[in-house]
């Protein structure tokens, strides 16, 4: 994997502040997650070379582009970026052909390569049509078509779905992760949908204030936040506030609202009376029928279900501990609750993995952002 | 309060009356002016004179002559005022649209005021050069350039804002020069509102009058527009009444031709 992109850039306006570092490689989709004005979008544009980083360095393929040290600022026409926007910006008044065709070098063999790309897309045979004659998705591959036009090795996509209905997204994100494998591409996507992020990223850096949080493998990120806010960020239903109570090579034991939890050592070192936060992602919780308090390894809470939220392909309860602890939050697919029988039935044994539950430094120990 | 069908057709009928009064006012001038000019027998050999031909002539070719300074000079401005943002610009906004709120008689005045022979400029131009702007048609077209240039500006400009930028700026990282992005994207997509700002701005220069007059002055062949000969023939010129209904038929033509043409090439632009 060469790496494709390093940036680093810094710039301040007005009451915001932004400063963020990162490299991306090529093959990889990096998804830029954060709520609207989290500094994602501005992230690509600073890439592209619409607008300027007060301090920084772009550097693509090797190539650099941005440099405030050495006073270089390429302007966008030379950057060779794709860049696609929310609204996607056809030109309205040309042809899907000449849309595509626009970013060709003309010496080259225009009209082949135009249709090797629309093949590429799926959209053979709308060449001479108006891009507002097409529909919703067919607008999207044309904006897709024209942004990998000039062959380049990177492209930034602005939330470059989200207009789209749900049946038209999914198919848009599989045709997105096919073409990155074909194609080889780097790909920085910025989103603010969390399953989309789940599903695009191979890592994802968690954008707030004009900050990184967190970059890192999605897997990393979405079970291992580095942080309370990360957590929230990336929809961790349970952010339980403790202490640290005991410290051992296998596990750390830490008390929530009285009750006692495991959670599995974790790479940062934490000591007894800690506050800490311990952080449980609501699919990660297991519901058991037997109720006897094994004596395993796993966290086992006696608890009643006190509301429930149905999502048709999953279910959302809450639960409330039958002794002292905190109230719990679990997702459960559709299938397994028929088989619990929940519907009729309300006290079981929550069942949480040590793996699962993962610790976070309490406020008055901030941490750092963690890149991976 | 629920309306009664009686009070509701009585609200259609005041409607309908006060629609047709209206449409009325429109309809019956224009109806007098064609009505005199074929009952007037004179009028097609009025069109023939010489002083009608020449004000003809030079309408028009004035009027053609400002709308292409207007574009030149005014699609930057235009695009400049959507775009940048700089200090000054509301300034340079307001600026631009004085000249429509402003009596074309204030502005042939404060043109004499500034290319005139004792204008600030027009003074110190005639001491070096010899060359005077004041009753030439140079001072036509200055003239309809200051009254009618800021209606081609103001459609321009909204033209540029209405345009979402990103297309620009996507245009830019593919790779297209800022000149060819505004060539080949931007004008195209704000071509309605320039072509509703250019016949704007040339029906508003065939018809100026005010400023003309006073900063141009009335000099047949040189200086003297059409509304210039219709005046002229009301304070009893040698063309006459018949000659100001003849003179103001042209104009209502041409009008309406510009009018047509415009409306089809609006339509035009849709479909393309």
């Amino acid at each position: 994997m060469d790496v494709t992109l390093e940036f680093s850039a810094r710039r301040t306006l007005g009451a915001f502040s932004y400063d963020a570092s990162f490299t991306a490689s090529s093959n990889e989709i990096l998804v830029l997650y954060g709520h609207s004005g989290a500094g994602k979008s501005l992230t690509l544009q600073f890439i592209a070379g619409l607008l300027r980083p007060d301090r920084g360095r772009v550097v693509l393929r090797g190539a650099t582009v941005f440099d405030s040290e050495s006073r270089l600022n390429l302007p966008p026409q030379r950057r060779k970026v794709g860049y696609v926007v929310q609204e996607l910006a056809l030109f309205e008044h040309l042809s899907v052909a000449e849309n595509v065709a626009f970013g060709l070098p003309r010496e080259r063999d225009r009209a082949a390569r135009v249709r090797e790309l629309l093949g590429l897309l799926d959209i053979s045979g709308f060449e001479d049509r108006r891009p507002s004659t097409l529909s919703g998705g067919q607008r999207q591959r044309v904006a897709l078509a024209r942004a990998l036009a000039r062959e380049a090795p990177l492209l930034l996509l602005d939330e470059p779905f989200s207009a789209l209905d749900d049946a038209l997204r999914n198919s848009m994100r599989r045709e997105l992760l096919r073409l990155r494998t074909e194609l080889g591409l780097t790909i920085l996507f910025v989103t603010h949908d969390l399953r989309e992020a789940h599903f695009l990223a191979d890592r994802i850096a968690v954008f707030d204030g004009g900050r990184v949080l967190q970059l890192g493998a999605r897997e990393d990120v979405f079970r291992r936040p580095a942080s309370r806010r990360v957590a929230e960020l990336t929809g961790v239903a349970n952010i339980w506030e403790g202490v640290v109570t005991h410290v051992a090579p296998e596990a750390v034991t830490v008390n929530v609202k009285g009750a006692s939890l495991r959670a599995s050592p974790s790479v940062r070192a934490f000591v007894p009376g800690e506050r800490v936060h311990a952080v449980v992602r609501a699919e990660r919780v297991n519901l058991r029928r037997d109720m006897q308090a094994a004596s395993s390894p796993r966290n086992l809470i006696p608890a009643e279900i006190v509301a429930e939220f149905a999502y048709g392909s999953s279910h959302v309860l809450q639960l409330q501990p039958e002794g002292p602890g905190p109230r719990i939050e679990i997702e459960i697919a559709a299938r397994p609750y028929e088989v619990l029988n929940i519907a009729s039935r309300k006290l079981f044994n929550v069942e949480i993995d040590p793996a699962d539950v993962h610790l976070v430094p309490g406020e008055d120990r901030p941490g750092g952002a963690i890149t991976a | 309060m629920i309306d009664s069908p009686r009070a509701d057709r009585a609200a259609t009928v005041t409607i309908a009356v006060l629609a047709v009064a209206f449409a009325l006012f429109f309809v019956l001038p224009l109806a007098g002016l064609i009505v005199r000019a074929i009952e007037e027998e004179s009028t097609w050999s009025l069109l023939k004179e010489p002083q009608v031909r020449q004000a003809l002539g030079l309408s028009l070719w004035t009027s053609t002559v400002t709308v292409a300074l207007t574009v030149v000079f005014g699609t930057p401005v235009a695009y400049i005022l959507a775009r940048g943002r700089f200090p000054g610009r509301a300034f340079l906004d307001a600026l631009i649209d004085l000249p429509i709120v402003l009596p074309p008689t204030v502005a042939g005045v404060a043109l004499l005021t500034a290319f005139g022979r004792r204008g600030i400029i027009g003074e110190p131009i005639e001491a070096w050069t010899g060359y005077a702007f004041s009753f030439t048609t140079t001072a036509v077209v200055m003239a309809q350039l200051l009254v009618a240039a800021p209606f081609y500006v103001r459609a321009a400009k909204s033209g540029f804002e209405s345009m979402d930028p990103q297309v620009e700026r996507v245009a830019y990282t593919l790779g297209a020069s800022r000149v060819r992005t505004f060539f080949r994207i931007t004008v195209p997509q704000a071509w309605p509102a320039l072509l509703a700002g250019f016949v704007l701005c040339w029906a508003r220069s065939m018809g100026e009058l005010g400023a003309t007059l006073i900063f141009a002055g009335n000099l047949e062949g040189k200086t003297q527009t059409m509304p210039l000969a219709i005046i002229s023939a009301f304070e009893g010129s040698s063309l006459g009444l018949a000659g100001a209904i003849a003179l103001s038929l042209i104009l209502l033509v041409v009008a309406f031709l510009v009018l047509v043409v415009f409306r089809m090439a609006g339509r035009w632009a849709r479909w393309t």
